[in-house]
């Protein structure tokens, strides 16, 4: 059988092996793609390069599995996490009048205004979505850093992965930008110390994305074991 | 290639352990506990539902007021399409792209695209299973970056409260708005990838009943 594209990483086929043993530890060197199916033996891929399937060129997984740095991202989120929901987003004055919109105010406006569906959509993926994503990971990624296994490790990992779709923080940043461009015409506009926190926070959880899960599959069993 | 449906293998969807499954599947997984099973269940009449409820919510987004300001004397009311309209009346034609993108074409590109994979893998077709599999990627990551404009719409009324000199308020349109964007995320979400390639090669004939 032949490597019809192989795209920076090294998945092979499993096929191209010959391959039919599937004792145990054999199948923790497999990866299924999620999308077609086709099944993949896995492989060291160099630096951050992303292994991504021979049958329909979709991603399988990352290189990235350095454990520290994704701590590190995450701490970072988390600080970034305070400061968008601590310091104000946009400052509006007008005539010395002076108003401030935080993301915990934009949420509380929204359930005045009688709309509880959108205030319960802005708090689940601005607040309670990526607080808990944060929260979760380094409850995660402390103890695994540390050689032991975390307390409820796979039920959390399962709760990150039912969680990631519904944070929308990157969107949130470009509504930002959309909402200060608006009102600038009405009144002098200032974003504010927020708006850097929904930045940072969005480029730090964008990078928890390059990182390979499955390491921390591996680095829990290892401990356990 | 070999298919995993094909030689008995069958992937955690949680924590991508490979396991040998013999049908009919049933029980967790022995490291996460997550459930195991083949394909997503109704992979078809599930997101077409959802779809079309999405097709449905689709109308009152786009013709009802997604924001409605007040600037004594004056009061106007926004509909998604206006509002991109005054962006790019201001000047701010990158945002008026943008904003258009995302509450315009990303919607209808999600309710189009949808459709298009719902039938094909209905109608069990080999056409072009690369370039389906590939529009379900973008579908997952363009899929939320429509909430856009109902972000935009609470930032602005929780900004501008300035007692009766101006208001802006959130307009009937933005419960459908947001609606359309859950829906079609779910129906991306209940979808299995999987269905394209199911019927594309001779191998996998045996896979199925």
């Amino acid at each position: 059988m032949q490597i019809r594209r192989q795209t920076c990483g090294r998945a092979r086929p499993l096929g191209y092996w010959g391959q039919k043993d599937t004792d145990p530890l054999t199948m923790r060197e497999l990866a299924i793609c999620r999308y077609c199916d086709t099944v993949h033996r896995r492989f060291d891929v160099p630096g951050r390069a992303t292994a991504r399937c021979v049958t329909c060129n979709s991603p399988l997984y990352h290189a990235n599995a350095d454990l520290g740095a994704m701590l590190a991202v995450t701490v970072t989120a988390t600080v970034a996490f305070v400061v968008a929901n601590g310091f104000p987003l946009i400052t509006l004055s007008v005539n010395g009048h002076k108003t401030e919109a935080t993301l915990w105010g934009a949420i509380v406006a929204s359930y005045n205004q009688e709309l509880p569906l959108v205030a319960a959509a802005l708090a689940v993926s601005l607040i309670i979505a990526p607080l808990i994503e944060i929260f979760l990971l380094l409850w995660v990624l402390v103890p695994l850093c540390a050689g032991t296994r975390p307390l409820g490790f796979s039920l959390i990992m399962r709760a990150i992965r039912v969680m990631r779709p519904w944070r929308m923080v990157e969107v949130f940043l470009l509504g930002l930008v959309v909402a200060v461009v608006k009102l600038a015409g009405l009144a002098s506009t200032m974003p504010g110390w927020g708006c850097f926190g929904v930045a940072v926070m969005t480029f730090a959880l964008a990078s928890l994305g390059s990182f390979d899960t499955s390491a921390l599959w591996r680095r829990a069993d290892e401990v356990r074991a | 290639m070999t298919r995993a449906i094909d030689i008995g293998l069958v992937a955690c969807e949680s924590c991508e352990l490979v396991m040998r499954a013999r049908d009919p599947i049933s029980g967790t997984c022995p490291r996460c506990g997550e459930h195991i099973e083949r394909r997503k269940p109704n992979s078809i009449a599930r997101p077409l539902a959802f779809l079309i409820a999405a097709a449905a919510l689709y109308v009152p987004a786009n013709t009802l007021p997604m924001m409605v300001s007040v600037q004594l004397p004056l009061h106007r009311s926004d509909t998604i399409l206006s509002g991109i309209a005054f962006l790019w009346r201001e000047g701010s034609w990158l945002l008026a792209v943008l904003v258009f993108s995302a509450s315009i074409l990303v919607p209808m590109l999600k309710l189009g695209a949808l459709g298009l994979l719902l039938w094909t893998s209905a109608r069990r077709s080999k056409w072009n299973s690369r370039g389906r599999t590939k529009l379900y990627r973008v579908l997952e990551i363009v899929g939320h970056w429509s909430m856009l404009d109902v972000f935009v719409v609470a930032l602005l009324a929780a900004v501008v409260q300035l007692g009766r000199f101006a208001s802006v308020e959130p307009g009937p349109a933005v419960v459908p708005f947001a609606g359309v964007v859950l829906m079609t995320m779910l129906a991306s979400a209940s979808f299995d990838p999987r269905a394209i390639w199911d019927d594309a090669g001779p191998r996998s004939a045996h896979g199925h009943e």
